[in-house]
């Protein structure tokens, strides 16, 4: 791979990356949707939507959703981290695969889920209502979505923490152990602060993820007439009756004002975070701190916390699925039935759906494999102020929700008519999972290039390799199971994506994830619940692969 | 002709100078060592020849052909500079077998598939390889591997081969064995060697000329034997061997010779600098060269024996006179008193 093809991929990424929201930008300047002939330049947008008092008010469910659930997540994952990575906690190599689940979920099913199990007519409410008379939780409010928002992102905050702990050098802590601490004192005068950098990554990385929310405010908000910025965008769609696409624009533009700088900050945090850690080259066994009798307890927490955020809102959806009709007064072993898959088998579009998910996540998801790994080698062991550009290209897609880049993507193929045809073909939604994906992906596959010594690379060369050889007879061949792994990774989340294919939903795009946002509106819930088991039986079968295989889903 | 003529070699990283303008030439099938010790820019040297590291300034040529010139910015990459090397962590591609890792530089230079076979079993039989042709990296001992390393950077005949600490890998025993082996193989095929090293044994028993790197510059360049026996340079001094160090006054100079003045004692020595009389002055005395005398003598000091330490294969006497501090290697126990320590005036190098 030469200097060309290296820029080349730049430039790719670059085009990618800077089209649609270009195509943002200069939409939100215009007065009303860009392809009527009477648009033209105004801040009558900017007027409208920032002197709006429900953008203020979404504005500030968001900032409240974003704050309660970092507050929820991270002590609760830092907590948890700690308990798998450092101490004797019982069973924790079956449990640890779990802890991450909830990342592979699509929030839209969990959000649903949790709508058929826990809200006012959902099958645990009513159990409590026959059980203690009365149902103690409100599933539709702030707090409910706070609460569920901070529960499901725990994994996200276990994954920084723990990885950071594990590479933390032993001794530390049994230097605190031999000094007389016990292992409480350990974790909250040692081990945590020692991985501070990585709490407050997550921390910012969460409060990030709070804005981008969808699923769940879409779902769990809008009974109880919460709006954040998300749905309030969502809203606009259908608010006017035209499309009020120059309004989109502006919420859109003030989402990535708001969430770039935290990317940018992220950066900055994860450049300073190596700094703090004490790392064990050695790599040497150690013994895991007993945790005494507190074991059991810590188990306990572990799962009720599983329960509630896996267990729960799962049940709620399977059960719904294969029950006729739900409600107060019915037996549940009277209604059993499977008829609502065989309806699914009525509905093109439905069908379509589940076959085109299948086909994005497989061969899509190899495809972008494919295009994050050739941007990698393009980045690798390239000293050149082309990489250093790519490190901020990158950033971009991740302060961009799902939802707006397959709104940008939509103007795109609008926009220009040459792309066009390509809107109703999954190729659209394809480019736009991959822009989507675009940071995790390379995310993998620069962890798997990390692997490969430089020397290994370096003595093809002296033997007299060019770079494109040497990539083809050293690289590829040394990162091809990380390669397969980021397959499987990028599958599940190709399939339990939704929000992305929200506004490029069409005939010929439809996957299981809009449709089931789509049928939210209509309230079919027996449809949506059938859709809703065959994603998470889809991810769960492909997870199921990935951790027998050994691929490691710390990315 | 040279096989390797570098020139006024620079280096920058970052803030920090690697190499200051290192120049040196490889005659044919000669050994030349790169001792130094880490953070002195050998290894940036040896990867600025391999085509690995771009300096900052500088000309090299390989056998009369120009690879790098910072001047017009020109600069042959490392895959054509036809050179091999030897890895310090080996790095044998671990998906490949022994054959295929040793056959690769033929095949990218289109050789025949019968003479790859006949050329890269007569490296392996030659290194005592040729049982482990079908094996992977990961089935093979270090020194193994080493030899599968040699082979690979060998097999193509490259005009100049280049070892990153060959055997710093190795465990001590083996290598020892090693340097004799690695001497002999090199010098058996008859190519020129740049061989990087941190270990001065290792430096001053494999190669015919040493290079003495330090902070960026050669200070001191020459035979084995001149580098350890009759160094003209402080650091070099300094550097090899283990030192007694007699930090003093030059009290006077008389031709090639000078004395010392410190606390309560004087010795005579070479001079090796431009010290004036009434300067402070260090004199260095290899430990192996200071001995312990009967009784008065020249050049003796009355010391007292502070501690003595087994070391195996020898005793280590420690000796003080006030601040002095003087080591002195023997054969046995020796009791609690004090001795004459003598310091041979041609080994007493004061600069």
């Amino acid at each position: 791979m030469n200097r060309a093809l290296r820029s080349l991929a730049v430039l790719g990424v670059a085009l990618v990356v800077f089209g649609p929201l270009g195509l943002i930008f200069y939409q939100s300047f215009l007065s009303e949707a860009f392809f009527f002939p009477t648009a033209h330049l105004s801040f009558e947008a900017y007027r409208y939507v920032l002197t709006d008092s429900g953008f203020h008010s979404a504005f500030g469910t968001s900032l409240i959703v974003s704050l309660g659930m970092t507050l929820i997540s991270v002590p609760l994952g830092s907590l948890l981290a700690f308990l798998l990575a450092r101490t004797d906690l019982p069973g924790k190599k079956w449990l640890e695969p779990w802890l991450l689940v909830p990342i592979f979920l699509s929030p839209v099913v969990l959000a649903f889920g949790y709508v058929v199990a826990v809200g006012p007519v959902g099958f645990f409410s009513l159990w409590s209502k026959a059980l203690i008379g009365r149902v103690p939780w409100n599933l539709y409010s702030l707090f409910g979505l706070v609460l569920i928002a901070g529960l499901t992102h725990v994994p996200h905050a276990f994954l920084y923490v723990s990885s950071a702990l594990r590479s933390l050098d032993p001794a530390v802590e049994e230097a605190a152990r031999v000094a007389g601490a016990g292992v409480w004192r350990i974790a909250l005068t040692v081990s945590l602060p020692l991985v501070l950098p990585s709490i407050l990554f997550s921390a910012s990385l969460i409060f990030l993820l709070g804005f981008e929310l969808f699923g769940l405010p879409l779902v769990l908000g809008d009974p109880a007439g919460l709006l954040v910025l998300t749905t309030y965008l969502y809203k606009l769609t259908n608010l006017l009756g035209v499309p009020s696409y120059h309004l989109m624009a502006v919420v859109a533009l003030s989402i990535v004002v708001l969430t770039f700088p935290l990317v940018y900050l992220q950066r900055r945090m994860l450049r300073t975070a190596g700094r703090f850690a004490v790392i064990g080259g050695k790599g040497q066994a150690f013994r895991p701190l007993p945790l005494g009798a507190l074991r059991w307890p810590a188990v306990f927490l572990l799962v009720l916390w599983l329960a509630v955020t896996v267990v729960v809102p799962l049940v709620g959806v399977t059960l719904r699925s294969l029950v006729s009709s739900w409600g107060e007064g019915v037996k549940l072993t009277e209604v059993l039935t499977l008829g609502h898959f065989r309806d699914l088998w009525g509905y093109p579009n439905l069908v379509r759906g589940i076959v085109n998910t299948l086909l994005i996540g497989a061969i899509g998801g190899g495809l972008s494999v494919g295009f994050y790994a050739i941007v990698g080698l393009a980045a690798h062991r390239w000293q050149s102020r082309w990489v250093s550009l790519l490190d901020y290209l990158v950033m971009l897609p991740r302060a961009l929700p799902g939802l707006i880049v397959g709104l940008a993507f939509l103007w795109v193929f609008l926009f220009f008519k040459p792309v066009a045809p390509l809107r109703t073909t999954l190729f659209s939604l394809w480019i736009a999972y991959t822009v989507v994906w675009l940071a995790y992906g390379l995310r993998l596959i620069s962890a798997s290039l990390l692997q490969v010594k430089p020397e290994l690379e370096e003595a093809a060369r002296i033997t007299g390799a060019p770079q494109g050889e040497v990539f083809r007879y050293v690289t590829l061949p040394l990162i091809r199971f990380g390669l397969m792994g980021s397959w499987l990774l990028i599958f599940m989340m190709f399939v339990r994506e939704y929000s992305t294919g929200v506004y490029l939903l069409g005939p010929g795009t439809e996957v299981i994830g809009s449709l089931i946002v789509s049928l939210f509106g209509t309230g079919a819930l027996d449809l949506i619940s059938a859709l809703s088991v065959i994603e998470v039986a889809l991810v769960g079968f492909i997870l199921f692969i990935a951790l027998r295989l050994g691929v490691s889903l710390h990315a | 002709m040279p096989d390797l003529i570098a020139e006024n070699i620079e280096k920058q990283l970052g803030t920090a100078q690697i190499l200051r303008g290192v120049s040196f030439q490889l005659q044919e099938r000669e050994i030349l060592a790169l001792l130094g010790a880490s953070g002195s820019g050998k290894t940036t040297l040896l990867r600025s020849v391999a085509g690995l590291e771009q300096p900052d300034g500088g000309k090299i040529e390989i056998r009369g052909k120009l690879v790098f010139d910072a001047s017009s910015g020109f600069e042959i990459p490392a895959e054509q500079r036809g050179l091999g090397l030897v890895f310090q962590s080996y790095a044998i591609w671990p998906h490949r077998t022994v054959f295929e890792n040793v056959a690769y530089g033929l095949r990218l230079r289109h050789t025949p598939e019968a003479e790859i076979k006949e050329r890269v079993n007569k490296v392996l039989k030659r290194l005592g390889l040729d049982h482990l042709a079908d094996r992977y990296a990961h089935q093979l001992s270090g020194g193994q591997q080493q030899r599968v390393a040699l082979a690979r950077a060998m097999v193509y005949n490259p005009p100049v081969l280049l070892l990153d600490e060959p055997l710093s890998n190795l465990d001590a025993k083996l290598r020892e064995d090693a340097r004799a082996w690695l001497r002999e193989i090199i010098k058996q095929t008859g190519t020129s060697a740049l061989y990087v090293t941190h270990d001065q044994t290792e430096a001053l028993a494999i190669a015919d000329r040493v290079l003495l790197l330090d902070r960026g510059l050669i200070q001191e360049e020459g035979a084995p034997e001149k580098i350890y026996g009759a160094p003209t340079n402080r650091f070099a001094a300094e550097f090899m061997g283990s030192n007694n160090r007699f930090e003093a006054k030059l009290a006077e100079v008389n031709g090639q010779k000078g004395r010392l003045e410190g606390e309560g004692w004087t010795l005579w020595g070479q001079m090796r600098s431009t010290k004036k009389v009434g300067e402070a002055a260090t004199g260095f005395l290899r430990v192996e060269r200071t001995r312990l005398s009967n009784g008065p003598g020249a050049n003796c000091l009355k010391m007292k024996l502070a501690s003595a330490l087994y070391l195996g294969e020898r005793w280590e006497y420690l000796f003080h006179l006030g601040e002095l501090h003087v080591r002195v290697w023997g054969e046995e126990r020796l009791p609690e008193g004090e001795y004459w320590v003598s310091a041979p005036e041609n080994s007493l190098w004061i600069f």
